[in-house]
């Protein structure tokens, strides 16, 4: 086991450095002059040449790359040229907002999938799954802004039960608080969970297929038994992948509805920070994502190792 | 049954839990206003970006300058109450006495010494220092009395005094400009949410009584149109300052919860082309385009008919307008003549770059590309990305010639007839008798000569037709019924909230 972890912990390690070589060549090569931009379309080239020079961009890409993960090996991310502020405490003051959207969008989406899909398969070819199916399909289908838009349209503009957007900090109490991110979480999982919905079901289809559960039924297990003991088990590992992966991306997915519902989050700093060819910001909060995204999934790598000891010796 | 009567109690209570404070909240408490603003500042500091969020929520609500650009796009004593000159080199301000900085000290002369000496030293990097540099002396008189000396005559000083970027602060708190600026204007900075808002309270000892009439003030960054636009629909916002879209005006204007406010502003959406470059370096085929151009047409496609349709460069706004709009008329037989003359035709092929950020531009070109074909002019449209826009189209440095044949975009900036006797703008249209014209208006401050040189100005662009000219952008502002004392036009990039107050 501990051999497994650590060899899981390399791989990390790996993807984490190609991942920050890519970022970084990738912001580099965008057009656009970070410096002519930031200094707006009256600059004189002489101080967008200055500014160009005191951001460092002046020298080799390889000679920059090395400084910036040199220094961010040590925690130290930069500081943001459009707020002259650091970088890692910018990331860190917009986590308050992002981390319980993404983990509110993805409890809501385990929540709600799980159940929903062990009852299209319990229920298989008959109307409800049909109908549960056809409810997923819908969720795959409707893009997450969009759902956001229609959600704030119904519920803030109609009926006046949530405000349309923006939150106000944890500051004003915990049911607030959540109350203002319930409607972007819902408009963020909606499309995961349609997707871990449809997966858990072939899950669970797959394994009543098994020649364990058909032995389990003979021998007269009750029905609720052989779902709950024999095949939900086995049914998780699958399942696990996809919603690890899934989490991952609900944190991707939150820069555009963060957009949508104005939140503070991480999802606006990045899109911000791109539009102003804020570099250090962009790297970093690209780093960052990217780390959490890695380490969920060396985590999800483990956890079936765990429930599954024969993928540890794979 | 108890059981499902026991879920139902719940659910009750939950949706009273979650429907109960909001009700609360849109109640309009008196004195406070929530505006939407779509891009959040880069900083706070006026003289150190030039960026026009920065300008849009400071500018006169926080700090102000000796001159003010009023309403009516007039220049104003403001700070300084009045001045005088007698050879137009030398210019003395005296102050308003009594004016107090934020931070309870008296604006004095030695602070506008300070901060013109700023904006001129290049350790500071002023985002428009060149503008300064004309200033070669400054003579601080008494505590109330400062002396400016000019290298030049130069018409446009006055202005300068009043934009964003010779606001007066006080010297002791030149280092927290960024984040929290200090000046004289009716609202202090209260609190700056990076990207979640940005709140102002009023200031207690404004110099002008009575003012401001609002407690507190918070700019929502909100970015999307739609969400703003939900926003405002929901009660989360009481007003969107800075030009809802033209297509959600008529629905918003028949909502008896919100009026629309229509004004003008000096935003100048032209067709630029390429003057250096063939076939647009034949006047003809200027006019041509001119010519086979539908402007209305433009006006009702691109903004729903709201805006004015413009004939020269100077905005509606500016005191020296002429409307020449009927000048050069939609005439396609006559383009497809000139076309001829000029060796056309049979037209060409011509390619229109815009960038989508800047989403009219898009919807204008639609229209200009179906009426180019008229006449023969094959227009391919395409989309590129602002960074590359600005770097290649605007032909910022280090390019050193516009890769474009045509491109459409709006010109903000009020007095900018400035940019056509530039060869070296984007347009690279290089005419030396308008050249001299501006030089000449640059160094006129008879007003009438001035105007005279104005008019003369604008006749000939319609004339050469180096861009064509199409349409001022609307001002559109939606608000909450009950909202008295917002500018109707807008000429100049401030939003000026000094007025603004809720009827009783």
């Amino acid at each position: 086991m501990r051999r497994f972890i650590l060899r899981r912990a390399a791989a990390l390690l790996a993807t984490l450095l190609f991942v920050s070589i890519l970022v970084f060549v990738v912001v580099r090569i965008l057009p656009g002059d970070p410096a002519l931009l930031i200094m707006g379309t009256e600059a004189s080239p002489e101080a967008a040449g200055r500014l160009r020079e005191a951001m460092g961009l002046d020298r080799p890409i390889p000679v920059q790359y090395l400084e910036w993960i040199g220094r961010a090996l040590t925690g130290d991310l930069g500081r943001s040229i459009q707020y002259d502020v650091p970088v890692g405490a910018l990331i860190l003051s917009r986590l308050p907002v992002t981390l319980p959207l993404t983990l509110m969008a993805g409890g809501l989406m385990i929540l709600a999938a799980i159940p929903l899909g062990v009852f299209a398969a319990t229920r298989h070819r008959r109307w409800g799954d049909y109908l549960t199916m056809t409810l997923s399909q819908v969720g795959v289908a409707v893009p997450g802004f969009w759902a956001g838009l229609l959600l704030v349209l119904l519920f803030s503009v109609r009926l006046g039960w949530f405000q349309s957007g923006g939150f106000d900090g944890w500051a004003q109490g915990l049911l607030p608080a959540l109350k203002s991110l319930l409607l972007p979480a819902v408009a963020l999982g909606l499309f995961q969970f349609a997707v871990l919905a449809r997966t858990t079901r072939s899950a669970i289809l797959e394994v009543l297929r098994e020649e364990y559960v058909k032995t389990a039924r003979a021998k007269g297990v009750a029905e609720r038994a052989v779902l709950f003991r024999h095949t939900l088990r086995n049914a998780m590992i699958p399942v696990l992948t996809v919603a690890g992966v899934q989490l991952g991306q609900l944190m991707a997915g939150s820069i555009i509805l963060e957009s949508v519902f104005y939140l503070p989050g991480l999802g606006r700093l990045a899109l911000g920070a791109i539009t102003a060819r804020d570099l250090p910001v962009v790297q970093g909060v690209v780093l960052f994502v990217a780390s959490v995204i890695v380490t969920i999934n060396v985590a999800v790598d483990v956890l079936y190792g765990l429930l599954d000891p024969r993928i540890r010796y794979e | 049954m108890s059981l499902w009567r026991v879920m139902l109690a719940l659910a009750l209570a939950l949706a009273a839990l979650v429907a109960g404070s909001p009700a609360a909240q849109a109640q309009q408490q008196a004195g406070t206003l929530v505006v939407q603003a779509a891009a959040e500042p880069p900083g706070l500091d006026m003289t150190a970006s030039p960026a026009t969020a920065i300008q849009n929520t400071i500018h006169y609500n926080v700090q102000e300058s000796l001159v003010k650009l009023d309403k009516h796009g007039k220049l104003v004593p403001w700070l300084a109450e009045r001045w005088y000159t007698t050879d137009n080199l030398n210019y003395t301000f005296f102050l308003k006495k009594g004016v107090r900085f934020h931070n309870g000290r008296e604006m004095r002369a030695e602070d506008v010494k300070f901060v013109l000496e700023r904006a001129m030293n290049p350790e500071t990097k002023h985002p428009h220092r060149p503008r300064y540099l004309g200033i070669t002396n400054i003579i601080v008189k008494d505590t109330h009395t400062v002396t400016l000396t000019l290298k030049a005559i130069d018409s446009n000083f006055l202005l300068t005094m009043a934009r964003p970027g010779s606001v007066i602060y006080p010297r002791e708190a030149v280092d927290t400009l960024k984040t929290a600026p200090i000046g004289t204007g009716p609202f202090t900075v209260a609190e700056w949410k990076r990207g979640d808002r940005l709140v102002l309270a009023r200031n207690k000892d404004y110099w002008i009584k009575g003012l401001p009439r609002l407690d507190k003030v918070t700019f929502r960054f909100i970015p999307d149109p739609n969400s703003a636009l939900a926003a405002l629909r929901a009660g989360d916002i009481d007003v969107s300052p800075f030009g809802i879209g033209p297509e959600n005006a008529p629905d918003l204007k028949k909502d008896p919860r919100f009026q629309v406010i229509t004004g003008d502003t000096t935003n100048d959406v032209i067709l630029a082309m390429n003057n250096a470059k063939a076939p647009f370096s034949d006047k003809r085929v200027r006019l041509a385009i001119t010519h086979a151009i539908n402007k209305d047409e433009v006006l009702k496609g691109a903004v729903f008919g709201y805006g004015k349709v413009l004939g020269s460069n100077v905005d509606p706004l500016n005191p020296y307008y002429v409307d020449l709009s009927k000048e050069k008329s939609h005439d396609p037989a006559r383009a497809k003549k000139l076309l001829a003359e000029a060796g056309f035709p049979n037209g060409f092929d011509a390619v229109l770059k815009v960038a989508p950020q800047y989403y009219y531009t898009v919807r204008t070109g639609e229209v200009i590309v179906s009426q180019l074909a008229k006449v023969g002019i094959r227009v391919k449209m395409e989309q590129i990305e602002w960074g590359q826009w600005l770097g290649r189209v605007y032909c910022l440095p280090p390019c050193t010639s516009p890769e474009y044949d045509l491109t459409i975009i709006g010109h903000g900036e009020p007095w900018d007839i400035n940019n056509y006797a530039n060869p070296k703008y984007y347009f690279r249209w290089d005419n030396a008798e308008f050249q001299k014209l501006f030089k000449e208006s640059e160094a006129t401050l008879e007003d009438k000569k001035r105007r005279e040189l104005y008019v003369k100005m604008q006749k000939m662009l319609a004339e050469e037709a180096p861009v064509v000219w199409l349409y001022m952008y609307p001002r559109l502002v939606a608000a909450k019924k009950g909202l008295t004392g917002l500018w109707k036009d807008l000429p100049t990039t401030a939003l000026d909230l000094s007025e603004v107050a809720w009827q009783k």
